[in-house]
């Protein structure tokens, strides 16, 4: 295998895969980055055995091959590289190395078998649709948050993705929670994707689509089966498996007659709980809400430092109502709203509020309370 | 051999010294004393600390009427062929016992020899000796003490309470007993249940029953057993695994021809064999038995006996690490079962029913008020700490499904990995049980191993310094530091000698960066004078490799596919010393299914 590329093309795509590498591994193939040279085309994989990136990028081919070299230290080495420079990356079959050439530097680097590379082995895919790069970004990015971290509920470790609704009405839904709190946000179904089963993408996955769009491609192609997803977004595929659990029913806990409504300037709203909760002592506090009409009074006290409160004018005109939250999830919920008003639907202390941007209907957001 | 009375000449060789320090010398002697009279059983008994009483009784040869009456005397022993104090095989020698108890005490002995129409008997209070009567027992030896120190007061004063005393006494008994397993014990106290050690079969076999008897089940369970030979001089007995340790080295036994001696080279050699295996502050428990040419050691050399001097010290210590350390390797994978019955322990008592239990207070009960709330921990309003609710999101549940293992993995010593818990501990079947593994804990001792095993090909890398460092040291271990160049070098320190007393030190291990070389030097001449080898060093660069695989392993908190923890199983087993990690702790614990069955009361 010999293969003449230029620094930078190298650079990003290795960047793409090697994230995917786990630092430390207890199996040494998984440490590697697969290289493949054929037809003008230089691919590289990386894996973990439940997500496989690959990328594809032009290249001057001379013998066509392949082989595995460690993902990182390749990386490091391409990295370090002057920019502009013209690599060489040359193996033959006989020697378990791979030279890489750079104008004077010379690296060989250990390879192993390109037979021991894991393979994902994705199958037939039963559903296929296109996105746009925003559209994907936005259905992830505000869903993320509320992904669970808890281990023994590894059906909560993703987001839920499925489609809801009918006819006209159908949604590509995404949903999230981690049992305090619950994202929805949800697009026009896409042409393709009816139909579709509900599938949960794990939190990993989820993390590297999202690095992948940031990029800024137009457009994104989802395939999908009941065990794999795959996003094709430009020259790079990536393949994941699937959290293989029953997503709760999600849907009894958004609390749609809830009749107390607070409006609130998201802005102010947000600014002034960060001030109020600067005397807990630790993050995830409790921060109370005093509901007159008219105002809403944000207080917090902690019985090591002190207390604050502030006020603010809100549209309110229910009955009063004293409500307790803790204040990283407020902030959290606040920070997925893009438009300078927010509406919070409230029932009693007890029982999980609604909250949603007033100007877009396509995401909300239900956050449970905390015992004041 | 009859009683006779010990010449001038030996009896001022014989150091000098009080045997009687407290009651457990009295223990100490009068029990020798027994062994050395061929018992096959041996009863003690005492009160008040051994102050009040102490009594024991053997069934031994007993003494003559002649016997007898020289015993009480100073300097009369049956024991010293030809007042050869380089030949001892007895526990006695010094014929110094009875006639010192019998000055300081009440003491009567009652003795029947075989050769005599009946027993004989004859008591000394304060140095008075009495008529020796008739007496009736039917064989061997009883000896009673009472009112120890009564004639001397001052020297009461310096006892401790009785229960400090009663258990020197007892450790003196265990030590005693755990050098002769066919010999049958019973230890008998005022206010304590009797506890007796029945007779084992002499070898390895009944060793190891009588050690357990006495250092407890888990040392039966959790010992390895080392025995090697050279030169006459023989090394054997068990070994606890690294997972099996105290604080202090008051569980490490050392026999020397049968004798419990307490000896610092002990000390040392274990920790040298344990150096990859435990921090410094950890003590295994092991009991040693020295066997060599009474010639090759001084048991002469303290007035209770209780420290020996050896010919040939280097001989034996490096013996000692070698046996230990090959017993070690040998059953480095195996894991310390203490984990497992531990684990049992620790199970029993969730498992008793308890009582006023409630299935609606319960929190497995299914939410009756079901969806939207279920506000976990309500409390008192106003009062308690706040409480964050949470929606119904269904039961907690581990993602435990994986595929069914093949069974060639099952056949693995460590089985086939069934699932990842708290994402630390990978649950593994085997054919007969089931294996818990701390995958952090064994990734590291892996990679560690990794790293000595390069170590050890490569040579260690070697930091050239600017300007040599000239070492000042005494000549002796200038000389012994210059002697061992090539070791040294071997792993990455340059040295050469520089004139008389001192060092030039041109290259330190890089590994160890900045090197305080007068330090690292006297350190090194101070083992090196001790026990011949250059162990301070190395074992200098393996703590840094143990630093480095601490970094260089994997995680907990990094969940594992079924696919790494088989191969995380599957190199465990075939990485030497795997069932440790670098802190002694161990690596992975082992239930068997008859543990479990009888965890659910089915055996
Ligand atoms: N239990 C016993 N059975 C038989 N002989 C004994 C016993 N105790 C003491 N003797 C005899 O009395 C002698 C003196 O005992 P001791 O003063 O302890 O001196 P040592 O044990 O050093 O010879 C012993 O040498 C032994 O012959
Ligand atoms: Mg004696």
């Amino acid at each position: 295998m010999k293969v003449t590329v230029e620094r930078s093309a190298l650079l990003k795509s290795l960047g793409h895969v090697h994230r995917v590498v786990e630092r430390r591994n207890t199996i040494p193939i998984l440490a590697n980055v697969l290289i493949q040279a054929e037809n003008a085309k230089l691919a590289f994989r990386a894996t973990d055995l439940d997500l496989e990136v690959t990328e594809t990028i032009p290249a001057e081919v001379g013998p066509s091959g392949a082989t595995t070299v460690p993902a990182q230290m390749f990386y490091e080495i391409v990295r370090k590289l002057p920019e502009g420079a013209q690599i060489v990356l040359e193996a033959s079959g006989d020697r378990a190395v791979l030279t890489i050439r750079a104008g004077r530097a010379r690296f060989t680097l250990q390879t192993l078998p390109v037979s021991d590379f894991p393979d994902l082995a994705a199958g037939d895919m039963t559903h296929s649709f296109k996105v746009s790069a925003a559209d994907l970004k936005r259905l992830i990015d505000k869903a993320s948050f509320a992904i669970s971290t808890e281990e023994t509920r590894y059906y909560l470790n993703g987001i839920y993705l499925h489609a809801a609704g009918a006819a006209k009405a159908a949604t590509l839904r995404a949903v999230a929670t981690d049992g305090h709190r619950l994202a929805q946000v949800e697009l026009p179904l896409p042409a393709g994707a009816d139909g579709m089963p509900g599938i949960i993408i794990p939190r990993k996955t989820v993390g590297e689509v999202q690095r992948l769009i940031e990029d800024g491609e137009a457009e994104a192609t989802i395939e999908l089966s009941p065990g794999k997803i795959r996003f094709t977004i430009g020259d790079v595929v990536l393949t994941s498996k699937l959290i293989d659990g029953t997503f709760p029913d999600y849907g009894r806990v958004i609390p749609l007659g809830n009749n107390k409504e607070l409006v609130v300037d998201k802005a102010e709203f947000e600014a002034a709980v960060d001030r109020v909760s600067t005397v807990s002592s630790e993050r995830g506090r409790a921060v109370k809400l005093a509901l007159t009409a008219g105002k809403l009074t944000l207080s917090v006290t902690n019985p090591d430092s002190g207390s604050a409160t502030e006020e603010l004018e809100v549209e309110y005109e229910s009955d009063p109502l004293d409500i307790g939250f803790n204040s990283r999830y407020l902030l959290d919920i606040a920070a997925q709203i893009e438009g300078e008003t927010a509406v919070l639907r409230l029932a009693d202390p007890g029982s999980p509020t609604l909250i949603q941007d007033r100007e877009s209907k396509g995401a909300l957001y239900v956050l449970m309370p905390m015992r004041v | 051999m009859p009683v006779r009375q010990l010449s001038e000449a030996v009896v001022n060789r014989i150091a000098a010294g009080e045997v009687i320090e407290r009651p457990a010398s009295v223990v100490k002697e009068l029990a020798e004393n027994a062994i050395d009279a061929g018992a096959t059983r041996v009863e003690i008994a005492i009160d008040g600390g051994g102050r009040r009483l102490i009594r024991v009784s053997d069934d031994g040869f007993g003494m003559t009427h002649a016997d007898l009456d020289l015993a009480v005397e100073r300097h009369a022993t049956s024991k010293l062929a030809e007042d050869d104090l380089l030949d001892i095989r007895t526990l006695g020698f010094r014929g110094e016992a009875l006639p010192s108890i019998g000055s300081v005490a009440r003491l009567s002995i009652t003795t029947r020899h075989a050769g005599e129409p009946h027993a004989w008997a004859l008591s000394v209070d304060a140095g008075e000796r009495s008529e020796i009567k008739p007496a009736a027992l039917a064989a061997g030896t009883r000896v009673e003490v009472r009112d120890l120190f009564f004639a001397t007061p001052a020297r009461l004063k310096f006892l401790k309470s009785d229960r400090a005393e009663s258990e020197a006494i007892r450790d003196v008994v265990r030590r005693l007993a755990m050098s002769r397993p066919e010999v049958a014990f019973t230890f008998l106290e005022e206010g304590r249940s009797p506890v007796t050690w029945a007779a084992a079969l002499p070898g390895a076999h009944g060793q190891l029953a009588r050690l357990a008897d006495i250092l407890g089940a888990d040392f039966r369970e959790n010992a390895v057993e080392f025995d090697q030979g050279r030169e006459g001089l023989r090394i054997q007995g068990f070994a606890a695994l690294p997972t099996l340790t105290r604080a202090n080295s008051l569980g490490q036994y050392l026999f020397v021809n049968g004798r419990p001696v307490r000896d610092k080279l002990l000390i040392g050699a274990v920790r040298g064999a344990y150096a990859d295996y435990l921090p410094r502050d950890r003590y295994p428990l092991l009991a040693v038995f020295i066997t060599l040419d009474p010639h090759e050691v001084d048991v002469n050399v303290h007035p209770a006996k209780a420290e020996v001097r050896f010919r040939d010290p280097g001989l034996v210590r490096s013996l000692l690490v070698r046996s230990l350390q090959e017993a070690l390797m040998r059953d480095g994978q195996r894991a310390a079962s203490t984990g497992g019955s531990a684990t049992i322990a620790a199970f029993r008592p969730a498992l008793q029913p308890r009582r006023g239990w409630d299935w609606r207070r319960s929190t497995a009960r299914p939410d009756p008020r079901g969806m939207p709330l279920a506000t976990r921990g309500n409390t008192a309003f106003g009062f308690a700490e706040v409480a964050q609710a949470a929606f119904d999101v269904g039961a907690p549940s581990a993602n435990v499904t994986l595929h069914e293992p093949a069974s060639a993995t099952l056949d693995q010593p460590l089985g086939a990995a069934r699932a990842q818990v708290h994402e630390n501990y990978i649950v593994a079947q085997t054919r007969d049980g089931l294996v818990i593994v701390d995958q952090h804990a064994a990734h590291e001792r892996i990679v560690y191993e990794r790293l000595k095993a390069a170590l050890d090909k490569t040579g260690v890398a070697r930091q050239i310094l600017l300007i040599p460092e000239i070492v000042e040291l005494d000549e002796a271990d200038a000389e012994r530091l210059a002697a061992r160049a090539g070791e040294l070098l071997r792993f990455g320190l340059a040295i050469e000698a520089f004139g008389a007393g001192a060092i030039a030190v041109r290259e330190t291990p890089s590994l160890l960066g900045e090197v305080d070389a007068r330090a690292l030097l006297t350190d090194l001449a101070q083992h090196m004078a001790e026990w011949d080898e250059a162990l301070p060093l190395e074992r200098r660069l393996l703590h840094v490799s143990a630093t480095m695989a601490c970094h260089g392993s994997v995680r907990s908190g990094r969940r594992l596919k079924a696919e790494e923890m088989n191969a995380l199983l599957r190199e465990m087993e075939v990485t030497p010393n795997s069932g440790q990690c670098n802190h002694g702790r161990p690596t992975y614990v082992e239930l068997k299914l008859t543990d479990i069955e009888r965890l659910f009361g089915r055996t």
